[in-house]
Protein backbone atom coordinates (compact mmCIF):
# COMPACT_ATOMS: atom_id res chain seq x y z
CA UNK A 1 0.00 0.00 0.00
CA UNK A 2 2.79 2.44 0.91
CA UNK A 3 4.43 1.98 -2.11
CA UNK A 4 1.49 2.38 -4.28
CA UNK A 5 1.28 5.58 -2.78
CA UNK A 6 5.15 6.67 -3.38
CA UNK A 7 4.27 5.75 -6.71
CA UNK A 8 1.36 8.04 -6.92
CA UNK A 9 3.08 10.67 -5.15
CA UNK A 10 6.18 10.41 -7.90
CA UNK A 11 4.50 10.46 -10.79
CA UNK A 12 2.49 13.40 -9.27
CA UNK A 13 5.53 15.14 -8.64
CA UNK A 14 7.03 14.17 -11.94
CA UNK A 15 4.29 15.59 -13.55
CA UNK A 16 4.95 18.42 -12.27
CA UNK A 17 8.61 19.07 -12.98
CA UNK A 18 7.74 18.20 -16.37
CA UNK A 19 4.53 21.11 -16.03
CA UNK A 20 6.93 23.56 -15.16
CA UNK A 21 9.84 22.41 -16.61
CA UNK A 22 7.07 22.51 -20.02
CA UNK A 23 6.54 26.24 -19.12
CA UNK A 24 9.83 26.95 -18.29
CA UNK A 25 10.76 26.11 -21.25
CA UNK A 26 8.07 28.09 -22.96
CA UNK A 27 8.63 30.93 -21.15
CA UNK A 28 12.29 30.48 -22.16
CA UNK A 29 11.07 30.33 -25.98
CA UNK A 30 9.32 33.78 -25.63
CA UNK A 31 12.22 35.03 -24.15
CA UNK A 32 14.66 34.41 -26.96
CA UNK A 33 12.39 35.47 -29.09
CA UNK A 34 12.18 39.00 -26.77
CA UNK A 35 15.84 39.20 -26.50
CA UNK A 36 16.24 38.47 -30.58
CA UNK A 37 13.63 41.50 -31.44
CA UNK A 38 15.57 43.78 -28.97
CA UNK A 39 18.81 42.97 -30.64
CA UNK A 40 17.49 43.08 -33.54
CA UNK A 41 16.32 47.08 -32.97
CA UNK A 42 19.76 47.45 -31.13
CA UNK A 43 21.21 46.88 -34.16
CA UNK A 44 19.02 48.72 -36.42
CA UNK A 45 19.64 51.69 -34.23
CA UNK A 46 23.30 51.41 -34.15
CA UNK A 47 22.84 50.82 -38.06
CA UNK A 48 21.16 54.06 -37.79
CA UNK A 49 23.90 55.52 -35.47
CA UNK A 50 26.73 54.73 -38.02
CA UNK A 51 24.84 56.29 -40.87
CA UNK A 52 24.51 59.96 -39.53
CA UNK A 53 27.78 59.60 -37.64
CA UNK A 54 31.08 59.25 -39.08
CA UNK A 55 33.48 56.25 -37.55
CA UNK A 56 35.60 57.59 -35.18
CA UNK A 57 38.63 56.51 -37.14
CA UNK A 58 39.74 59.06 -39.41
CA UNK A 59 38.66 62.57 -39.27
CA UNK A 60 39.57 64.66 -42.26
CA UNK A 61 38.41 68.01 -40.93
CA UNK A 62 39.60 70.03 -43.71
CA UNK A 63 37.59 73.14 -44.52
CA UNK A 64 38.10 74.16 -47.81
CA UNK A 65 39.57 78.12 -47.54
CA UNK A 66 37.91 79.98 -50.31
CA UNK A 67 40.41 82.05 -51.39
CA UNK A 68 39.22 85.10 -53.31
CA UNK A 69 41.76 86.80 -55.64
CA UNK A 70 40.88 90.31 -56.23
CA UNK A 71 41.14 91.41 -59.45
CA UNK A 72 44.44 94.07 -59.33
CA UNK A 73 43.65 97.57 -60.87
CA UNK A 74 45.65 98.40 -63.56
CA UNK A 75 47.04 102.20 -64.58
CA UNK A 76 48.14 102.36 -67.56
CA UNK A 77 45.89 104.80 -68.91
CA UNK A 78 46.51 108.57 -68.42
CA UNK A 79 44.29 111.51 -69.54
CA UNK A 80 44.58 114.82 -69.52
CA UNK A 81 43.80 118.78 -70.79
CA UNK A 82 46.51 121.32 -71.09
CA UNK A 83 46.48 125.07 -72.67
CA UNK A 84 49.25 126.67 -74.42
CA UNK A 85 50.35 128.53 -77.27
CA UNK A 86 50.58 127.70 -81.14
CA UNK A 87 52.60 129.08 -83.89
CA UNK A 88 51.37 128.77 -87.15
CA UNK A 89 53.72 129.72 -89.66
CA UNK A 90 52.60 132.43 -91.71
CA UNK A 91 49.55 132.96 -89.13
CA UNK A 92 51.50 134.55 -85.99
CA UNK A 93 51.24 132.79 -82.51
CA UNK A 94 47.92 132.40 -80.89
CA UNK A 95 46.73 129.85 -77.62
CA UNK A 96 45.63 125.98 -77.90
CA UNK A 97 43.83 123.91 -76.35
CA UNK A 98 44.58 120.46 -76.31
CA UNK A 99 43.51 117.32 -75.02
CA UNK A 100 46.00 113.89 -74.81
CA UNK A 101 45.01 110.30 -74.30
CA UNK A 102 47.84 107.99 -73.72
CA UNK A 103 48.82 104.36 -72.92
CA UNK A 104 51.96 103.46 -71.17
CA UNK A 105 52.99 99.94 -72.50
CA UNK A 106 55.83 99.70 -70.56
CA UNK A 107 57.87 101.70 -67.99
CA UNK A 108 59.75 103.30 -71.42
CA UNK A 109 56.99 103.70 -74.00
CA UNK A 110 53.92 104.65 -74.58
CA UNK A 111 51.06 105.36 -77.20
CA UNK A 112 49.23 109.06 -77.35
CA UNK A 113 46.64 110.80 -79.15
CA UNK A 114 46.87 114.55 -78.94
CA UNK A 115 43.70 116.67 -79.84
CA UNK A 116 43.91 119.94 -80.01
CA UNK A 117 42.45 123.73 -81.83
CA UNK A 118 44.04 126.80 -82.22
CA UNK A 119 42.88 129.95 -84.18
CA UNK A 120 44.90 131.43 -86.93
CA UNK A 121 45.77 134.95 -86.72
CA UNK A 122 46.10 137.08 -89.64
CA UNK A 123 49.23 137.30 -91.91
CA UNK A 124 51.94 139.95 -92.40
CA UNK A 125 50.20 139.94 -95.96
CA UNK A 126 46.81 140.96 -94.80
CA UNK A 127 47.91 143.15 -91.98
CA UNK A 128 49.73 145.34 -94.87
CA UNK A 129 47.48 145.28 -97.23
CA UNK A 130 44.71 146.36 -95.38
CA UNK A 131 41.01 145.07 -96.50
CA UNK A 132 42.62 141.84 -97.48
CA UNK A 133 41.25 138.47 -95.74
CA UNK A 134 42.59 135.37 -96.90
CA UNK A 135 40.83 133.18 -94.83
CA UNK A 136 37.01 133.40 -93.61
CA UNK A 137 36.90 132.88 -89.71
CA UNK A 138 35.66 128.86 -89.90
CA UNK A 139 38.49 128.36 -92.11
CA UNK A 140 41.18 129.60 -89.59
CA UNK A 141 40.40 127.24 -87.48
CA UNK A 142 42.88 125.27 -86.69
CA UNK A 143 42.27 121.39 -85.66
CA UNK A 144 44.64 118.96 -85.50
CA UNK A 145 45.16 115.62 -83.94
CA UNK A 146 48.34 113.40 -84.06
CA UNK A 147 48.75 109.39 -82.56
CA UNK A 148 52.19 109.48 -81.67
CA UNK A 149 55.01 106.75 -79.44
CA UNK A 150 57.06 107.78 -77.10
CA UNK A 151 59.80 106.99 -75.28
CA UNK A 152 60.64 108.25 -71.62
CA UNK A 153 64.42 108.94 -72.56
CA UNK A 154 65.25 110.57 -69.21
CA UNK A 155 63.51 109.07 -65.97
CA UNK A 156 64.26 110.70 -63.07
CA UNK A 157 63.37 112.87 -59.15
CA UNK A 158 62.67 116.38 -59.00
CA UNK A 159 63.31 117.79 -55.86
CA UNK A 160 61.17 120.41 -53.86
CA UNK A 161 62.81 121.61 -51.18
CA UNK A 162 64.11 119.09 -48.46
CA UNK A 163 61.46 117.04 -48.13
CA UNK A 164 59.99 116.59 -51.53
CA UNK A 165 60.58 114.45 -54.00
CA UNK A 166 58.98 113.82 -57.35
CA UNK A 167 58.95 111.46 -59.57
CA UNK A 168 59.90 113.00 -63.39
CA UNK A 169 60.38 112.01 -67.10
CA UNK A 170 61.81 113.84 -69.94
CA UNK A 171 60.40 112.34 -73.12
CA UNK A 172 60.29 112.46 -76.50
CA UNK A 173 57.53 111.22 -79.27
CA UNK A 174 57.19 111.64 -82.78
CA UNK A 175 54.02 110.24 -84.72
CA UNK A 176 51.96 110.99 -87.25
CA UNK A 177 48.07 112.93 -87.79
CA UNK A 178 46.27 115.14 -89.39
CA UNK A 179 45.61 119.27 -89.71
CA UNK A 180 41.95 120.75 -90.70
CA UNK A 181 43.01 124.25 -91.83
CA UNK A 182 41.65 126.70 -94.22
CA UNK A 183 39.14 124.29 -95.57
CA UNK A 184 41.29 121.01 -96.07
CA UNK A 185 42.30 118.30 -94.54
CA UNK A 186 46.20 117.52 -94.38
CA UNK A 187 48.56 114.71 -93.42
CA UNK A 188 50.78 115.49 -90.47
CA UNK A 189 54.16 114.60 -89.09
CA UNK A 190 54.80 115.14 -85.44
CA UNK A 191 57.93 115.32 -83.20
CA UNK A 192 58.77 116.59 -79.73
CA UNK A 193 59.81 116.59 -76.54
CA UNK A 194 58.22 117.13 -73.24
CA UNK A 195 59.00 116.75 -69.32
CA UNK A 196 56.81 115.28 -67.01
CA UNK A 197 56.25 115.86 -63.03
CA UNK A 198 54.26 113.03 -61.03
CA UNK A 199 53.37 115.73 -57.68
CA UNK A 200 51.34 112.09 -57.00
CA UNK A 201 51.27 108.72 -58.77
CA UNK A 202 48.16 109.40 -60.08
CA UNK A 203 48.59 113.20 -61.55
CA UNK A 204 51.16 114.52 -63.62
CA UNK A 205 51.99 117.75 -64.78
CA UNK A 206 53.26 118.15 -68.25
CA UNK A 207 54.95 120.75 -70.39
CA UNK A 208 55.69 119.50 -73.80
CA UNK A 209 56.87 121.22 -77.25
CA UNK A 210 56.03 119.46 -80.16
CA UNK A 211 56.45 120.67 -83.64
CA UNK A 212 53.52 119.79 -86.43
CA UNK A 213 55.27 119.65 -90.27
CA UNK A 214 52.71 119.94 -92.99
CA UNK A 215 52.91 120.80 -96.72
CA UNK A 216 51.24 123.96 -97.45
CA UNK A 217 49.95 125.80 -100.85
CA UNK A 218 47.68 128.82 -99.17
CA UNK A 219 50.24 131.51 -100.11
CA UNK A 220 50.70 130.74 -103.53
CA UNK A 221 53.80 127.72 -103.79
CA UNK A 222 53.82 124.41 -101.70
CA UNK A 223 56.10 124.49 -98.97
CA UNK A 224 56.64 122.95 -95.82
CA UNK A 225 55.63 124.45 -93.10
CA UNK A 226 56.80 124.12 -89.02
CA UNK A 227 53.99 124.32 -86.79
CA UNK A 228 55.76 124.75 -83.01
CA UNK A 229 53.36 124.10 -80.38
CA UNK A 230 53.95 124.43 -76.37
CA UNK A 231 51.37 123.09 -74.07
CA UNK A 232 50.96 122.99 -70.28
CA UNK A 233 48.51 120.35 -68.90
CA UNK A 234 47.57 118.63 -66.44
CA UNK A 235 47.03 114.48 -66.52
CA UNK A 236 45.35 112.26 -64.45
CA UNK A 237 46.01 108.26 -64.47
CA UNK A 238 43.46 105.46 -64.53
CA UNK B 1 40.90 150.23 -89.57
CA UNK B 2 44.65 149.46 -89.26
CA UNK B 3 46.05 148.43 -85.34
CA UNK B 4 49.36 150.03 -84.78
CA UNK B 5 52.10 148.53 -83.29
CA UNK B 6 52.07 149.16 -80.40
CA UNK B 7 48.44 148.36 -79.67
CA UNK B 8 49.27 144.98 -81.44
CA UNK B 9 52.20 144.19 -79.29
CA UNK B 10 50.34 145.30 -75.55
CA UNK B 11 47.26 142.96 -76.91
CA UNK B 12 49.42 140.12 -77.21
CA UNK B 13 51.58 140.76 -73.67
CA UNK B 14 48.28 141.16 -72.24
CA UNK B 15 47.23 138.19 -73.63
CA UNK B 16 50.40 136.26 -72.67
CA UNK B 17 50.47 137.68 -69.36
CA UNK B 18 46.51 136.30 -69.55
CA UNK B 19 47.77 132.78 -70.28
CA UNK B 20 50.39 132.52 -67.91
CA UNK B 21 48.17 133.77 -65.17
CA UNK B 22 45.90 130.95 -65.97
CA UNK B 23 48.59 128.28 -66.19
CA UNK B 24 49.40 129.55 -62.90
CA UNK B 25 45.80 129.17 -61.39
CA UNK B 26 45.74 126.00 -63.42
CA UNK B 27 48.80 124.47 -61.76
CA UNK B 28 47.80 125.50 -58.29
CA UNK B 29 44.52 124.39 -58.06
CA UNK B 30 46.13 120.94 -59.24
CA UNK B 31 48.35 121.23 -56.54
CA UNK B 32 45.71 122.06 -54.32
CA UNK B 33 42.77 119.36 -55.88
CA UNK B 34 45.94 116.97 -55.03
CA UNK B 35 46.05 117.47 -51.27
CA UNK B 36 42.72 117.79 -51.08
CA UNK B 37 41.93 114.50 -52.97
CA UNK B 38 45.00 112.58 -51.34
CA UNK B 39 43.58 112.98 -47.48
CA UNK B 40 40.10 111.19 -49.26
CA UNK B 41 41.76 109.07 -50.92
CA UNK B 42 43.47 107.35 -47.77
CA UNK B 43 40.50 107.59 -46.01
CA UNK B 44 38.71 105.47 -49.27
CA UNK B 45 41.90 102.89 -48.96
CA UNK B 46 41.73 102.22 -45.84
CA UNK B 47 38.12 101.58 -46.22
CA UNK B 48 38.48 98.93 -49.18
CA UNK B 49 41.74 97.70 -47.49
CA UNK B 50 39.30 94.49 -47.12
CA UNK B 51 39.24 94.30 -50.91
CA UNK B 52 43.03 94.79 -51.82
CA UNK B 53 44.82 91.41 -52.79
CA UNK B 54 47.33 90.57 -50.38
CA UNK B 55 50.84 88.18 -51.04
CA UNK B 56 53.52 87.14 -49.05
CA UNK B 57 56.59 87.36 -49.53
CA UNK B 58 58.63 83.97 -50.22
CA UNK B 59 62.02 85.19 -51.45
CA UNK B 60 64.33 86.43 -48.30
CA UNK B 61 63.15 89.74 -49.09
CA UNK B 62 61.14 91.96 -51.44
CA UNK B 63 62.95 95.58 -52.06
CA UNK B 64 60.47 98.47 -52.53
CA UNK B 65 61.18 101.70 -54.96
CA UNK B 66 60.53 105.10 -55.01
CA UNK B 67 59.05 104.81 -57.91
CA UNK B 68 57.98 103.13 -61.05
CA UNK B 69 61.10 102.76 -63.21
CA UNK B 70 64.76 100.83 -62.84
CA UNK B 71 66.37 103.93 -61.96
CA UNK B 72 64.22 104.70 -58.96
CA UNK B 73 65.97 104.16 -55.80
CA UNK B 74 65.09 101.32 -52.99
CA UNK B 75 63.60 102.90 -49.86
CA UNK B 76 62.37 100.05 -48.03
CA UNK B 77 62.32 96.28 -47.70
CA UNK B 78 60.19 93.83 -47.22
CA UNK B 79 60.74 90.32 -45.22
CA UNK B 80 60.16 86.89 -46.57
CA UNK B 81 56.72 85.93 -45.09
CA UNK B 82 55.83 89.53 -44.61
CA UNK B 83 52.29 89.85 -46.16
CA UNK B 84 51.84 93.08 -48.98
CA UNK B 85 49.17 94.89 -50.17
CA UNK B 86 49.03 95.33 -54.16
CA UNK B 87 47.21 98.74 -54.88
CA UNK B 88 47.64 98.61 -58.29
CA UNK B 89 49.61 97.66 -61.15
CA UNK B 90 51.41 100.20 -63.75
CA UNK B 91 53.14 98.94 -66.65
CA UNK B 92 55.93 96.11 -65.36
CA UNK B 93 55.69 97.51 -61.34
CA UNK B 94 53.54 97.23 -58.57
CA UNK B 95 52.28 99.78 -56.01
CA UNK B 96 51.91 98.11 -52.89
CA UNK B 97 51.54 98.46 -49.38
CA UNK B 98 52.94 96.53 -46.15
CA UNK B 99 52.29 95.62 -42.96
CA UNK B 100 53.33 98.94 -41.24
CA UNK B 101 51.60 100.55 -44.25
CA UNK B 102 55.33 101.40 -45.97
CA UNK B 103 54.06 102.29 -49.61
CA UNK B 104 55.90 101.69 -52.62
CA UNK B 105 56.82 100.05 -55.77
CA UNK B 106 57.52 96.62 -56.43
CA UNK B 107 59.11 94.91 -60.00
CA UNK B 108 57.00 92.68 -61.50
CA UNK B 109 59.40 89.99 -61.71
CA UNK B 110 59.82 90.37 -57.81
CA UNK B 111 56.25 90.00 -57.46
CA UNK B 112 55.97 86.54 -59.12
CA UNK B 113 58.25 85.25 -56.82
CA UNK B 114 55.33 85.98 -54.11
CA UNK B 115 52.68 83.79 -53.00
CA UNK B 116 48.99 84.18 -52.61
CA UNK B 117 47.46 83.34 -49.22
CA UNK B 118 46.60 79.45 -49.76
CA UNK B 119 49.99 79.23 -50.86
CA UNK B 120 49.80 79.17 -54.17
CA UNK B 121 52.15 81.37 -56.64
CA UNK B 122 50.92 84.93 -57.39
CA UNK B 123 50.47 84.50 -61.50
CA UNK B 124 49.76 87.33 -63.78
CA UNK B 125 50.18 88.49 -67.22
CA UNK B 126 53.78 89.40 -67.82
CA UNK B 127 54.42 90.83 -71.09
CA UNK B 128 56.41 88.67 -72.71
CA UNK B 129 56.44 86.02 -75.90
CA UNK B 130 54.07 83.92 -74.19
CA UNK B 131 51.55 86.77 -73.50
CA UNK B 132 52.38 88.06 -77.91
CA UNK B 133 50.27 84.23 -77.65
CA UNK B 134 47.68 84.67 -75.80
CA UNK B 135 46.07 87.73 -74.40
CA UNK B 136 42.96 89.58 -74.25
CA UNK B 137 43.53 93.17 -75.77
CA UNK B 138 45.73 94.60 -78.01
CA UNK B 139 46.05 98.81 -80.02
CA UNK B 140 47.95 100.13 -82.62
CA UNK B 141 48.53 102.82 -84.76
CA UNK B 142 50.23 103.12 -87.81
CA UNK B 143 49.55 104.96 -91.44
CA UNK B 144 49.58 103.47 -95.24
CA UNK B 145 47.62 104.07 -98.49
CA UNK B 146 43.86 103.69 -99.25
CA UNK B 147 43.52 103.89 -102.69
CA UNK B 148 45.77 106.73 -103.96
CA UNK B 149 45.47 108.75 -100.66
CA UNK B 150 47.39 109.09 -97.35
CA UNK B 151 46.39 106.45 -94.64
CA UNK B 152 46.24 107.01 -90.79
CA UNK B 153 45.10 104.39 -88.98
CA UNK B 154 44.35 103.07 -85.61
CA UNK B 155 42.98 99.92 -84.48
CA UNK B 156 41.94 97.97 -81.34
CA UNK B 157 40.63 94.61 -80.88
CA UNK B 158 39.81 92.16 -78.76
CA UNK B 159 40.52 88.24 -78.47
CA UNK B 160 37.81 85.75 -78.76
CA UNK B 161 40.47 82.90 -78.42
CA UNK B 162 43.88 82.98 -79.30
CA UNK B 163 43.58 82.77 -82.77
CA UNK B 164 39.98 84.78 -83.08
CA UNK B 165 39.72 88.59 -82.51
CA UNK B 166 36.98 91.29 -83.05
CA UNK B 167 38.52 94.77 -84.60
CA UNK B 168 37.66 98.01 -84.65
CA UNK B 169 39.17 100.24 -86.85
CA UNK B 170 39.15 103.86 -87.16
CA UNK B 171 41.14 105.43 -89.92
CA UNK B 172 41.55 108.80 -92.15
CA UNK B 173 42.74 109.18 -95.32
CA UNK B 174 43.98 112.52 -97.20
CA UNK B 175 44.23 112.33 -100.83
CA UNK B 176 44.72 114.91 -103.70
CA UNK B 177 41.04 114.29 -104.90
CA UNK B 178 39.17 113.65 -101.68
CA UNK B 179 39.81 113.12 -98.03
CA UNK B 180 37.55 110.61 -95.76
CA UNK B 181 36.95 109.07 -92.01
CA UNK B 182 36.01 105.35 -92.12
CA UNK B 183 35.32 102.46 -89.22
CA UNK B 184 35.07 99.66 -90.03
CA UNK B 185 34.20 96.43 -87.88
CA UNK B 186 35.82 92.61 -88.84
CA UNK B 187 36.80 89.75 -87.47
CA UNK B 188 40.86 88.64 -87.42
CA UNK B 189 42.09 85.00 -87.81
CA UNK B 190 45.16 84.56 -86.51
CA UNK B 191 46.37 81.73 -88.29
CA UNK B 192 49.46 80.53 -85.79
CA UNK B 193 49.58 82.84 -83.11
CA UNK B 194 52.11 80.96 -81.25
CA UNK B 195 54.70 81.56 -84.03
CA UNK B 196 56.75 84.95 -83.81
CA UNK B 197 56.43 86.14 -87.42
CA UNK B 198 52.87 84.91 -87.91
CA UNK B 199 49.52 85.65 -90.91
CA UNK B 200 46.13 86.28 -90.28
CA UNK B 201 43.37 86.77 -92.86
CA UNK B 202 40.40 89.22 -92.26
CA UNK B 203 36.97 90.29 -93.01
CA UNK B 204 34.77 92.94 -91.93
CA UNK B 205 32.45 95.68 -92.57
CA UNK B 206 31.97 99.54 -92.13
CA UNK B 207 31.01 102.86 -92.91
CA UNK B 208 33.05 105.01 -95.04
CA UNK B 209 32.89 109.30 -95.07
CA UNK B 210 34.10 111.14 -98.16
CA UNK B 211 34.29 114.54 -98.64
CA UNK B 212 36.22 116.32 -101.93
CA UNK B 213 39.18 118.25 -101.35
CA UNK B 214 38.15 122.20 -101.11
CA UNK B 215 40.02 122.93 -104.59
CA UNK B 216 38.57 120.53 -106.80
CA UNK B 217 34.80 120.31 -107.85
CA UNK B 218 33.37 116.92 -106.97
CA UNK B 219 29.94 115.68 -105.97
CA UNK B 220 28.62 116.15 -102.94
CA UNK B 221 29.85 114.58 -99.42
CA UNK B 222 28.74 111.31 -99.05
CA UNK B 223 28.23 108.11 -96.88
CA UNK B 224 28.70 104.47 -98.03
CA UNK B 225 28.66 101.51 -96.64
CA UNK B 226 32.05 99.24 -97.57
CA UNK B 227 33.39 95.54 -96.77
CA UNK B 228 37.17 93.81 -97.06
CA UNK B 229 38.85 91.06 -96.86
CA UNK B 230 42.14 90.56 -96.44
CA UNK B 231 45.79 89.30 -94.89
CA UNK B 232 48.66 90.40 -93.15
CA UNK B 233 51.61 89.37 -90.77
CA UNK B 234 52.51 90.24 -87.91
CA UNK B 235 55.57 90.02 -85.97
CA UNK B 236 56.61 90.14 -82.31
CA UNK B 237 59.14 92.58 -81.56
CA UNK B 238 59.78 92.66 -77.39
CA UNK B 239 58.30 93.13 -74.46
CA UNK B 240 54.56 94.11 -75.85
CA UNK B 241 54.97 95.09 -78.36
CA UNK B 242 54.30 93.81 -82.77
CA UNK B 243 54.55 95.05 -85.43
CA UNK B 244 51.49 94.14 -87.83
CA UNK B 245 51.18 94.86 -91.87
CA UNK B 246 48.40 93.96 -94.13
CA UNK B 247 46.58 94.15 -97.05
CA UNK B 248 42.91 94.97 -97.17
CA UNK B 249 40.36 94.55 -100.62
CA UNK B 250 37.39 97.15 -99.86
CA UNK B 251 34.44 96.99 -101.78
CA UNK B 252 32.51 100.38 -101.66
CA UNK B 253 28.33 100.01 -101.82
CA UNK B 254 27.99 103.38 -103.49
CA UNK B 255 24.64 104.93 -104.70
CA UNK B 256 25.30 104.91 -108.13
CA UNK B 257 25.54 102.06 -110.29
CA UNK B 258 28.71 100.39 -110.22
CA UNK B 259 30.20 99.42 -106.68
CA UNK B 260 33.75 101.18 -106.10
CA UNK B 261 36.75 98.60 -104.89
CA UNK B 262 39.69 99.94 -103.44
CA UNK B 263 42.88 98.53 -102.23
CA UNK B 264 44.52 99.48 -98.34
CA UNK B 265 47.87 98.51 -97.32
CA UNK B 266 49.44 99.97 -94.06
CA UNK B 267 51.78 98.86 -90.91
CA UNK B 268 50.92 99.32 -87.74
CA UNK B 269 52.96 99.01 -84.25
CA UNK B 270 50.76 97.19 -81.92
CA UNK B 271 50.93 96.06 -78.00
CA UNK B 272 49.05 93.79 -76.18
CA UNK B 273 47.72 93.62 -72.76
Amino acid sequence: MESTNRLLLLAAALAVTLLTSGCTLFRGDKQVEQQQTEEQAAAEEAAEDADSTPPRVIEPNVARRKIKTPKIDNENWEIGAGFGFLSIEDFGTNSTYAGMLTYHVTEDFFFRADLGQSTAGRTSFENLGGEIELLTGDERRFTYYSLSLGYNFLPGEVFLGRDTAMNSSFYVLAGIGSVDFAGDNRLTLNFGAGFRVLPTDWLAIHLGVQDRVFDSDLLGETKVTNNIETVLSATVFF
Amino acid sequence: MEPSITTTRSRRLRRISLGLSLIFACSLSATALAKETEAEKAAKEAAAQEKLLQVFVSEPYLELSTGPGRGYPVFHVVEREASIDVIYRRTDWFKVRDERGVEGWARAQDMRRTKLADGSPFVFNLGDRSGFTSHDWEIGLGGGRYGGANLISTYGAYSLTDNMKVELTFSQFLGNASNGYKAELGLNHVILPEWRLSPFLELGTGIVYVEPRATIVLPLDRTDQTAYVGAGLRFYLTRRFFVRADYRWHTIFTSRDDNEELEEWKVQIACFF
